[in-house]
């Protein structure tokens, strides 16, 4: 899927493109349904990101995510202004990137503030310095990362699960084994047809799904405690 | 000091007794509901003030305030947890709802202002709302009415339903089905893990539609006249259209494209392994129950 256009798709989004060349590219688009794919599916990492709900961190989970991820820098994360973080950002999205782009978006939705494009920043809310989180090239650091949350999470639901009762427990793990039993399908998948875009981003979207059910979950402990 | 604010904090507070309430509101104050169980009930009238009537057991007291422009009204237990209390509250229809609950199941009813509502095991049954619609409830179903706004309606062990409603709208569950009928959606957001996505509605130039699945069937009404690029992807499943339409674009791996009218709106269909179904408008659910 990936063709000299690909790489260029955020640029596109960011209005970086000279005329001439944004002229070329939409014409390319046109005729390349592909590239049209993942630009969708870019504007729709956009979209999520501008409509995330700036949620209160159940716990600080940000410093092992980061650890895991190897996005830590030195000295640790810290607030920066925001003046200095709307720096136009360009992206570098590709497949199978966007899948790792929108694991991250979501990873770092919870407590830290990504500003994953200019447009996404609200006012009064200060970003955590996590290029990594998005810096898709390295998919294996953002799949840690993933598999890092998680693992926080269900030990902040394992830990807490007596706070709930036991009726909403056996619901969410019902339904956390329903969307495990997505994601394995999904994976299965984009293992027989790796450049599949839409397999692709529907794994990344499943994932999704299970971290925003274990962050829901706990929610819910924190609010029973 | 002291005293007054201690007063006007407790208009009521009522234990182990029926009570019957009627506290001011003045415009722009806000309605916020704590509910740990029971029913809770809203509905409104003309007048600018709250009426809380509800009945208490020993164990249980329901208290009543209007407090820096937040009318509160709140379940509480004598030692530990409160009991299940019933709530029928009566409120202007302009006054904003905030509600969390826990083994609370809600039903409000005329207002025309923001709502937020959160519940735990409960359903969640709304007839109107304006500007941000939030509801949620992790166990019941939720079920939403003539809203306009900016509408998220999320479950994740029961259905969502949307009828009669316009604006931005972003509806989730997980283990249920999604059912948007009647809805005018700027742009729609509508996605389940395991149940059935339909959304019968125009569908408007420039908009962003939405509807994913992974078991489940997608159900598409398309208004004659509509100007969309579709985009259909399945991985195990079908795609099927009650009218003609001309792919342009196939891809490896069951996915496809076509262009209606200018193309304007996005629409995207997935279904890893339902089938996707576009009909037109009123024909979907005949269409469904065909299979």
């Amino acid at each position: 899927m990936s063709d000299q256009w690909t790489d260029r798709l955020s640029e596109y989004l960011d209005g970086e493109l000279a005329p001439s060349v944004r002229a070329e590219l939409e014409q390319h688009l046109l005729q390349c349904a592909e590239c049209e794919a993942t630009l969708a599916d870019i504007r729709r990492v956009v979209g999520r990101a501008g409509s995330l709900a700036d949620r209160a961190p159940v716990g600080d989970l940000w410093p092992g995510i980061a650890q895991a991820i190897g996005a830590t820098p030195p000295g640790g994360t810290k607030a920066v202004p925001i003046a200095s973080a709307r720096r136009p950002r360009r992206w570098s999205f590709s497949l199978p990137q966007l899948a790792a782009a929108s694991i991250g978006l979501i990873l770092a939705s919870g407590g830290t503030v990504l500003l994953l494009h200019p447009g996404a920043a609200r006012p009064g809310v200060a970003p955590v310095q996590s290029p990594s989180v998005i810096n898709v090239g390295v998919e294996p650091r953002a799949a840690r990362g993933y598999d890092a949350a998680v693992a926080d999470l269900e030990r902040v639901l394992t830990e807490g699960r007596g706070r709930l009762d036991t009726t909403t427990v056996k619901v969410i793990e019902r339904n956390l084994a329903t969307i495990d039993s997505a994601i394995v399908e999904a994976e299965r998948a984009v293992e027989s047809d790796s450049a599949n875009v839409y397999l692709n981003s529907h794994l990344a979207a499943t994932m999704r799904r299970k971290l925003e059910l274990l962050r829901q979950a706990a929610a819910l402990i924190s609010a029973a405690s | 000091m002291l005293l007054t604010l201690t007063s006007a904090a407790l208009a009521a507070l009522a234990l182990g007794q029926d009570i019957d309430t009627t506290v001011q509101a003045a415009r722009g104050d806000r309605l916020d509901i704590s509910s740990y169980g029971g029913d809770v009930s809203i509905q409104t009238w003309s007048r600018n003030a709250v009426r809380v009537v509800a009945s208490t057991s020993s164990r249980g007291r329901v208290e009543v305030s209007n407090v820096g422009a937040v009318v509160t009204v709140r379940t509480e237990g004598r030692r530990g947890p409160p009991p299940h209390i019933d709530l029928e509250i009566t409120a202007p229809a302009w006054m904003r709802l905030d509600l969390s609950g826990v083994y609370t199941d809600v039903k409000v009813a005329g207002l025309q202002s923001p709502i937020s509502i959160e519940t735990v095991q409960g359903d969640v049954d709304v007839s109107g709302g304006q500007g941000n619609v939030s509801l949620q409830s992790v166990e019941g179903s939720v079920t939403l009415r003539n809203a306009k706004g900016r509408i998220e309606a999320h479950s994740v062990n029961q259905d969502v339903s949307v009828s009669d409603a316009s604006g931005e709208i972003n509806v989730e569950t997980v283990n249920g089905e999604i059912s948007l009928k009647h809805v005018d959606a700027t742009s729609l957001e509508a996605s389940s893990v395991n149940g059935d996505v339909r959304y019968d509605g125009p569908i408007h130039d420039g908009g962003r539609y939405s509807l994913t699945t992974h078991n489940g069937d997608i159900g598409l009404a398309v208004p004659a006249g509509t100007n969309a690029s579709v985009s259909v992807s399945t991985f195990n499943g079908e795609f099927k259209s009650d009218f003609e339409v001309s792919v342009t674009q196939t891809h490896k791996g069951r996915r496809l494209s076509f262009t209606l009218g200018s193309g304007s709106a996005q629409v995207t269909l997935e279904s890893f392994q339902g089938t996707i179904h576009l009909a037109r408008p009123g024909k979907l659910e005949e269409g469904e129950d065909e299979r």
